[in-house]
């Protein structure tokens, strides 16, 4: 039972932040029909971003570690918002729903950008202090306080973007040119701007995730790579634009790699996971909760 | 036809002119990147050929992996004869991708680049967990006969240049045509009674099948092979020779990787730097020259480009 | 003016203005590198080559390498082999057959060091290696050197220490990453282990770029054993792991075999790292480290970030072994100097050192170093016990 207890906390402890990320993703898909490669690329500037403003703020200027992870934490999303919009005017603009043209360009950024990264940052994994100190029990499971107030962060901020997604003008608009780019035109939605928009707010997502993961996990220059192979699958198990796909996707994903690796080892595990595409995508090529292609 | 075609009768002058460089030139360096060089061209030529049906598929990186280590068994494992030992590895990459492609190929778009993907780990992954291939480390030992040795390259680059020509006639063919007729709208081939699925694994087994030749061909280059040799990147790079040459034509991707692979080799001494210019290079070309290179050879002589069209 | 001739006489030109230089100066020999540069193993390649330069620069500014009456400078030639066979491949192609190098002094990554060493050994060139398969050496590639410790050497030693600190150890727990060194440690750590009389209750691994231990901390602390052998992980894996122990209460004994880093690992694990026992993470700080070490590790943290391990520092002394081997074989062809090699003694940065190891490869091509056992201790890895091999006593009387 305690097992049990522990390896769902698992789960969700993992899950949460796979969540945040592929949630990312799978925004700019529905919107821009595109697969962004470079995904991982926002999630690593922000866990570098987060590292060293951390270490300015702690150590240069002798702030409290809670006010420097707050301070880090908003600027790393300021910066990735600025990468993201900067990545969009001047590259996916000119791609959008060019399956090849943008996946090539994203390929490029990738390198770009994560070249850049071991130039400025080194090769050496950094951490950072702890934001929030002390365990806690919970029915024979233990996690790290920083860990269950992480779960709770992301799970706001999944709680958040739902509502915005359906509940608010703007999300009508995303998943109006998600669902018929065309037909959305013809209903007078900016496509262009509501395509950036979508971006930016995947680019935040994944930000949001980096600056989470910077306070529980080594952060290297290629930190990003291994999420982004993850919630590629994740899209794919919940079908490709869905909010909801996602995060039952991101879920099962981590529930694989909390079991798998107990009961087997994380290799296989990892094998488990890919296996289970396949499967899936022969049962039901839409993912979960996808639609159709027409 | 050579007459008629003065474009084929210089390529197969240059390809003459490889296989004469790698037998005489004497220089192991210059002919080394003479194979790299056709590899990446035919790597490039394959995953193009699905891209004639609208599939971008990853798995070329898988298939080329599979016709390695296929190579790679049969001649240290097995022992087989040189011959033999290479014509199993297109035969392997030919029968898996024939099963793979009946499951896979009824999705497509980003379903399908996506479970290529999949693929391409899942076979590295196996390799990984495979004790008999040599597990992380992978295989050595694959040397062609000792009698042969002096004219490896020359073989190795006379059977890249053939795998290219031998796609280009089928993309010239009638069959060509139907697999451009399938990616324009799959509804009209259908319409007159053909089988589009049949059509497409057709067009990706024929793909996959040369890939695999080449990937053999690799083993016995290199002598060495390991898993992280074949990882999905292999088919990233190959799309990046696709999209910087241009995809409209065959010559496209050939261009594209000889100018990428010798950058690539130039770049070579840059450390970390490499992977900078190599994403800023790809970027580049990618907005500056919409169409590749041969779009722009389009351009200037006037004619109407295969341009994108920007919605 | 055709294009080619343009190229023709711009290059010829710049080859007059480049001989001529060397003319003046000594001859030049030049000495290649191939180690991972970008990607998760990238720290490793940047420490490897900033070791490397160093010795270089030394050697050089003393004057460089004297054989068959002239005066060698060397000039180092690093390249990035991403890790892999086929990059190995390349950058073997681009070392031996366009920069015609003879002396490859250093390279990291077992499948791309397997497929330089089928092209060095064809082509008659010098390669020093730090690859760990016993499958690399032996009679069959005269011209290959380990220039680092590996398991065979290692784990006996290390292990057996710890068995003595702690005669209640029966069993250990194994964790390693799914990579070739992973592969490759894991039956050495077995056996060594099961020599002990300590039973390894389980072995898991993972793939490479993992973030999240989470289950196999649950794993390995259910299973409650009183070792914990973290095999080939690297430092901020085993970080992670540990303070996922933590978390879970486990507190047992910690065993790192291979060059790692220990102040990667407490900044990683904090209190979690303490009394972990190290392999081959040699305190290149402390009052045990020689004078070289001290120097190469403090330039090292400002250049590259990171102090040096067992793995990084090893250029050097490869640089320092071929200095010696040359100078005593009095020729620079890689196959005299392969012959001197095992007869030479030589200033390593651990002090006098050689090569030998005949008994376990076959032939003589093993580095004889120190092993040298760390435990952690406040945040730094302290030396507490060092083993010289025992041929290197023998040939040092």
């Amino acid at each position: 039972m305690e097992l049990q207890v522990q390896l769902l906390m698992n789960t969700l402890q993992i899950g949460s932040v796979y969540v945040l990320f592929a949630l990312g993703l799978t925004l700019i898909f529905g919107v821009m029909k595109i697969v962004n490669f470079a995904h991982g690329t926002f999630f690593t500037a922000a866990a570098l971003i987060v590292s060293s403003v951390m270490i300015w703020g702690v150590g240069t200027m002798g702030l409290s570690i809670w006010l420097s992870y707050i301070l880090a934490f908003f600027l790393a999303l300021a910066v990735v918002c600025l990468i993201g919009f900067i990545v969009y005017i001047f590259g996916f603009q000119h791609f959008l729903k060019d399956l090849n043209g943008s996946f090539i360009l994203s390929i490029g950024l990738l390198l770009l950008l994560n070249g850049t990264y071991l130039i400025l940052y080194g090769g050496v994994p950094r951490s950072i202090p702890t934001v929030v100190p002390g365990v806690v029990t919970f029915l024979g499971a233990s996690l790290t306080l920083q860990r269950l107030l992480l779960m709770i962060v992301a799970a706001v901020i999944t709680l958040g973007l739902y509502i915005l997604v359906h509940r608010t003008k703007l999300g009508l608009s995303l998943r109006a040119v998600a669902e018929d780019q065309e037909a959305a035109m013809l209903q007078g939605i900016p496509f262009r701007r509501v395509a950036l928009y979508g971006f930016l707010i995947g680019a935040t997502l994944a930000a949001c995730a980096g600056a989470l993961m910077a306070t529980v996990t080594p952060v290297t220059t290629v930190i990003g790579d291994d999420f982004l192979v993850k919630a590629f699958i994740i899209i794919i198990i919940g079908g490709l634009g869905s909010v909801v796909g996602a995060i039952i996707g991101g879920l099962l994903i981590a529930l694989i790699e909390s079991f798998g690796g107990y009961y087997f080892d994380p290799s296989t595990a990892t094998l488990a996971m890919f296996v289970l595409v396949i499967v899936l995508l022969i049962v039901r090529p839409q993912g979960i909760l996808g639609h159709a292609e027409k | 036809m050579l007459k008629s075609n003065p474009g084929l009768a210089l390529c197969i002058l240059i390809a003459l002119a490889a296989i004469g460089f790698a037998l005489f030139s004497g220089d192991p360096y210059y002919v080394q990147v003479v194979i790299w060089v056709f590899a990446n061209a035919v790597l490039a030529v394959t995953l193009r050929f699905v891209l004639l049906i609208g599939e971008l598929n990853i798995a070329t990186a898988a298939f080329f992996g599979i016709g390695a280590y296929t190579t790679a068994v049969a001649a240290t494992i097995f022992e087989w004869p040189f011959v033999i030992s290479l014509l199993a590895a297109p035969v392997m990459a030919g029968l898996i991708s024939a099963l793979f492609g009946w499951v896979t190929l009824r999705t497509k778009g980003p379903y399908f680049l996506l479970i290529s993907f999949a693929f391409t780990e899942i076979v590295r992954l196996f390799y990984t967990k495979s004790e008999f291939l040599g597990g992380n480390s992978g295989m050595i030992g694959m040397y062609p006969p000792m009698a042969l040795n002096d004219y490896y390259p020359a073989i190795a680059v006379t059977i890249l240049a053939a795998i290219l020509f031998a796609l280009y006639a089928a993309e010239r063919s009638n069959l060509g045509r139907i697999f451009k007729a399938i990616q324009n709208n799959e509804d009209i081939p259908r319409s007159v009674g053909l089988n589009v699925i049949g059509l497409k694994i057709l067009c990706f087994v024929i793909a996959s099948t040369a890939v695999g030749l080449a990937g053999g061909v690799h083993s016995y280059t290199n002598s060495v092979i390991a898993p992280a040799d074949f990882t999905f990147f292999v088919a990233v790079l190959a799309l990046a020779y696709v999209k910087i040459g241009g995809e409209g034509h065959i010559a496209g991707p050939i261009i594209g990787a000889t100018i990428l692979t010798l950058v690539g080799q130039w770049l070579h001494s840059f450390g970390p730097y490499e992977n900078i210019f190599y994403g800023a290079i790809i970027i580049g070309v990618l907005l500056l020259m919409p169409g590749g290179i041969i779009g722009l050879g389009d351009r200037f002589r006037g004619r109407s480009t295969t341009r994108r069209d920007p919605h | 003016m055709s294009m080619k001739k343009i190229i023709g006489i711009t290059g010829g030109a710049l080859l007059a203005l480049f001989s001529a230089q060397t003319a003046l100066a000594d001859e030049t020999l030049k000495v290649g590198l191939s180690a991972p540069m970008s990607g998760a193993a990238a720290a490793w390649g940047l420490g490897f080559e900033y070791a490397a330069k160093q010795a270089v620069e030394k050697v050089n500014s003393e004057g460089g390498i004297k054989a068959g009456g002239k005066t060698y400078m060397l000039e180092l030639h690093a390249y990035d082999n991403k890790y892999n066979a086929a990059e190995g491949a390349k950058t073997a192609q681009t070392m031996l057959n366009r920069e015609n190098i003879k002396f490859i002094v250093g390279s990291i990554g077992t499948a791309p060091v397997r497929a330089t060493q089928a092209l060095s050994e064809r082509q008659g060139v010098l390669l020093f290696n730090t690859g760990w398969g016993k499958s690399i050496k032996g009679p069959d590639y005269p011209l290959t050197f380990t220039q680092m410790n590996t398991p065979f050497e290692i784990l006996g030693p290390f292990f057996g220490y710890i068995k003595g600190q702690h005669p209640d150890l029966k069993t250990v727990a194994m964790i390693t990453p799914n990579d070739a060194t992973g592969q490759e440690v894991e039956p050495v750590a077995i056996e060594t282990w099961n020599s002990l009389d300590v039973e390894v209750v389980s072995t898991d691994r993972y793939e490479r770029g993992t973030t999240e231990f989470q289950s196999i901390a649950t794993k390995i602390a259910n299973s409650n054993p009183d070792a914990v052998d973290f095999g080939a992980s690297p430092p901020a894996d085993v970080g992670s792991i540990m303070k996922a122990l933590d978390v879970l209460g486990w507190d047992g004994i910690k065993v790192v075999a291979p060059g790692t880093s220990a102040g990667t690992l407490s900044q990683m694990a904090g209190q979690a790292a303490e009394g972990t026992y190290l392999g081959a993470s040699a305190d290149f700080q402390g009052d045990s480290a020689s004078e070289a070490q001290r120097t190469l590790n403090e330039g090292a943290v400002k250049e590259v970030g990171e102090s040096l391990n067992a793995i990084t520092i090893s250029s050097y002394d490869a640089v320092m072994a071929l200095k010696k081997a040359i100078e005593t074989a009095d020729s620079i062809d890689p196959k005299k100097v392969a012959e001197t090699l095992p007869t030479i003694i030589f200033e390593s940065s651990y002090g006098p050192a050689a090569f030998g190891g005949k008994d376990v490869y076959g032939s003589p091509q093993q580095i004889l170093i120190p092993v040298m056992i760390t435990q952690v201790k406040d945040g730094k890895a302290v030396e507490v016990g060092r083993v010289a091999p025992e041929e290197l006593k023998e040939r040092l009387k």
